[in-house]
């Protein structure tokens, strides 16, 4: 528990962080905003074919901010991006501290949870507002079991984030991929209309869990199984990596 | 010849130098020392370009560093770290530093030789210990033979040998009519090496003078550090 | 020694693509962003493929992966730029080269050199592997050489352009991941969300002109030239400020 408090006081005195909070509560709601304004007089006449989608584009695109916050928990503590730090990385102040990996890594992923899962529901919350406000009497109702759906996809993602950054120990790779993949047109959407198994990618079976696309094939909760399998296997691995790496390598 | 003048640098409302005057000379060995925090780097910093002053001037042979016509020639500097990419190679690092300023290949080897680093010279500089960083970061300095040597804590990280190489060559240099200014802690290393003293506290000077003028009534030049850097000197005795 | 104008200016050059080609992490961009563009360009085809024949040029397919692409040549601004500050490097670069304007300028030089052989190689991969894929259906059929080229020179300019850009940004910010999260952020989900809601002379908008020579149907478009000077406005503009702050503040 100490642990888990010390990655959390880490991560939240780090001010990239802020930036990814501010992504992670901001931007959708503003998108949600953009998407509404434009919808509004189809959605009014009855003619939006996009009505169900309302509000929850803003939230995959938020998923942003906690990308950025689960590659910057782990990047943080390799980084030497500094005119005057002598090459030293926290990372070994860290595990003098708290020597067992294991114990720092769940800490870690654990300080990631929380702060995603507070974020999205930050987000929700002025996503939801925001659409109520421009919509008004229109706004699409908001389904508890998708917003739950919404919840659970961005807290896999920062884990994705996090797992895949413990691999690299340099954030600009993970973070170039992922901001990459978070666009509108995703690998895994393209690799989608080349063979069905893209369907088992990680972020495209965690839509399913909050979005209606046309071609979808999963139900919202085998694609939030799907999703949580990728989460668990990378996890395992970044543990088994980062268990038996030196520190300084 | 180095000339600081009323030297004043204001970081928001922070004032880190407050009016610092001094003179590095040639053929002499002049230590600058204070406190952590007193303003030795933000003076180094400005006397090369890094950072601008508020007010007051840091004059290298009567020009500001950025009037220089082939600075590397002229000074060789070492700041705190090895001032290289921690991914690229020792060898590289010096490489580009050369070509910049237009002198060959062989210098290259040739500093790599002097301070000991040929055999680490292929290796990334990020895998470089400490000692092994500060000698990368002489290397540069010396790159260009200049006449002056500007070195920030040459001896922090180094070994014994190390330690003894550097206060060797910097009484070479300075018998053979080069100005030397270096920043340090080390009171007991300094005295050894040292012709001229420069102690500064809160942005300003409080002694200046030759290293027997500076040390005055004191039995070591420690003692005369924390007599003129202790906080209120007078009242504690 | 008497050192010519000319002389120091080769020297600055030449230390500064010195500095780009023994970074790793540069090569490790480039091959990266070559062999990810030629999957995505497998891809696309193999989609292509599938639709019906003829209903799109091999040129947009072959340069559909341009949208990905520029990712690669972000990072590769936002890397030579960034590097500076690894390590305290920009105070061995400011004490050899205390001439800022100067070098920053040569710095930008430096990356661009390589930043047109890079594009060039890269985006004519994508675009031969589509033809030779092809090569064989009824839109193979109809290729014209000097379109392709013309093509292939917009989308080079275009991929140089946007890693100026990124570098200048780079140089503002001076630290890696906020350049890299301001930059793509903006190329890969503001930009495309909202859609048409963004005038169209940001610089991706404006830039996509510049290759993408068959939307000319469309009333509101520009032709590739407007585009190129659009795109280079920006890319100036932003240069201009990574200069001048450059000069003005602490290392």
């Amino acid at each position: 528990m100490r642990a888990f408090q010390a990655e959390l006081s880490k991560l939240l005195s780090l001010p990239g962080i802020w930036l990814a909070v501010l992504i992670g509560a901001v931007a959708p709601a503003f998108i949600a905003a953009l998407d509404s304004t434009a919808q509004k007089e189809d959605i009014i006449a009855g003619i939006s074919t996009r009505l169900s989608e309302v509000g929850y584009i803003g939230l995959a695109v938020g998923v942003q901010g906690v990308i950025i916050l689960g590659v910057l928990a782990v990047s943080s503590e390799y980084v030497t991006e500094s005119s005057e730090s002598g090459g030293g990385q926290q990372i070994t102040t860290s595990l003098t501290a708290v020597s067992s990996r294991l114990q720092l890594l769940l800490a870690k992923a654990g300080a990631v949870t929380v702060i995603s899962l507070l974020l999205c529901m930050v987000a929700i919350l002025t996503t939801v507002s925001t659409t109520q406000l421009i919509l008004g009497e229109y706004a699409p109702a908001f389904a508890w079991s998708k917003l739950t759906g919404a919840v659970c996809y961005w807290i896999f993602t920062a884990l994705l984030a996090f797992g895949i950054t413990v691999l690299t120990k340099n954030g600009v790779i993970p973070l170039t991929v992922l901001i990459m993949n978070s666009s509108v047109v995703s690998f895994s959407f393209l690799l989608s209309k080349v063979t069905t198994l893209a369907f088992y990618l990680p972020d495209r079976a965690g839509t399913d869990m909050f979005m209606i696309m046309s071609d979808r094939i999963h139900t919202p909760f085998t694609g939030g199984l799907i999703m949580f399998s990728w989460v668990a296997v990378l996890l395992i691995i970044a543990a088994m990596v980062f268990h038996r790496r030196d520190v300084a390598a | 010849m180095l000339t600081i003048n009323n030297l004043v640098k204001r970081r928001g409302a922070q004032e880190i130098l407050s009016g610092i005057s001094f003179t590095a000379r040639p053929g002499r060995v002049t230590g600058f020392l204070g406190p952590n925090g007193a303003g030795k780097s933000s003076t180094l910093r400005i006397l090369l370009g890094l950072d601008r002053a508020t007010s007051g001037s840091a004059l290298i042979d009567g020009k500001p560093f950025a009037e220089l016509l082939n600075p590397l020639t002229t000074v060789g500097a070492a700041l705190d770290g090895s001032g290289a990419h921690r991914m690229r190679t020792g060898r590289a690092h010096l490489r580009w530093l050369a070509r910049a300023a237009g002198l060959s290949r062989s210098r290259v080897e040739e500093v790599l030789d002097i301070t000991g680093l040929t055999n680490a010279a292929g290796r990334r500089v990020g895998s470089y210990s400490l000692g092994m960083g500060r000698r990368l970061g002489m290397a540069a300095a010396l790159l260009g033979d200049p006449e002056i040597l500007i070195l920030d804590e040459p001896v922090n990280g180094l070994d014994p040998e190390g330690i003894r190489w550097i206060r060797t060559l910097l009484r070479e240099r300075a018998a053979s009519g080069n100005t030397v200014l270096l920043s340090s802690h080390l009171m007991g290393e300094l005295s050894e090496t040292v012709d001229d003293v420069v102690i500064i506290h809160h942005g300003k000077v409080v002694a200046n003078g030759t290293l027997a003028e500076v040390i005055g009534n004191h039995s070591t030049l420690e003692k005369a550090f924390f007599a003129l850097t202790s906080e209120r000197a007078g009242e504690m005795v | 020694m008497r050192i010519t104008p000319g002389r120091k200016i080769t020297n600055i050059l030449g230390a500064e693509l010195n500095k780009l080609v023994t970074l790793p992490s540069i090569w490790l961009t480039i091959s990266g962003t070559f062999i990810l563009n030629l999957a995505l360009a497998a891809a696309f085809t193999s989609i292509g493929q599938q639709g019906a024949a003829g209903s799109q040029s091999i040129l947009d397919i072959g340069l559909a992966t341009m949208g990905y692409l520029q990712a690669g040549f972000i990072l590769l601004g936002i890397l030579a730029a960034c590097s500076e500050y690894t390590g305290g490097q920009i105070r061995s670069t400011l004490t050899v080269m205390p001439w800022r304007g100067l070098q920053l300028s040569a710095k930008l030089a430096a990356l661009a050199t390589i930043t047109v052989t890079a594009a060039l190689i890269i985006a004519a991969s994508g675009v031969l592997y589509t033809l030779f894929m092809m090569r064989d259906t009824a839109a193979g059929a109809g290729i014209e050489i000097d379109t392709m080229l013309k093509a292939l020179a917009g989308a080079t300019g275009y991929l140089t352009l946007t890693a100026l850009l990124s570098a200048a940004i780079g140089s503002l910010l001076r630290r890696t991941t906020p350049a890299l999260v301001i930059l793509l952020g903006y190329y890969f989900v503001i930009s495309p969300v909202s859609g048409d809601a963004l005038p169209g002379y940001f610089p991706d908008k404006a830039g996509s002109y510049m290759y993408m020579l068959s939307s000319a149907d469309k009333s509101d478009v520009l032709t590739p030239m407007q585009g190129t000077g659009i795109v280079m406005l920006w890319t100036l503009l932003c240069i201009t400020a990574a200069i001048v702050l450059y000069r003005k503040r602490d290392a």
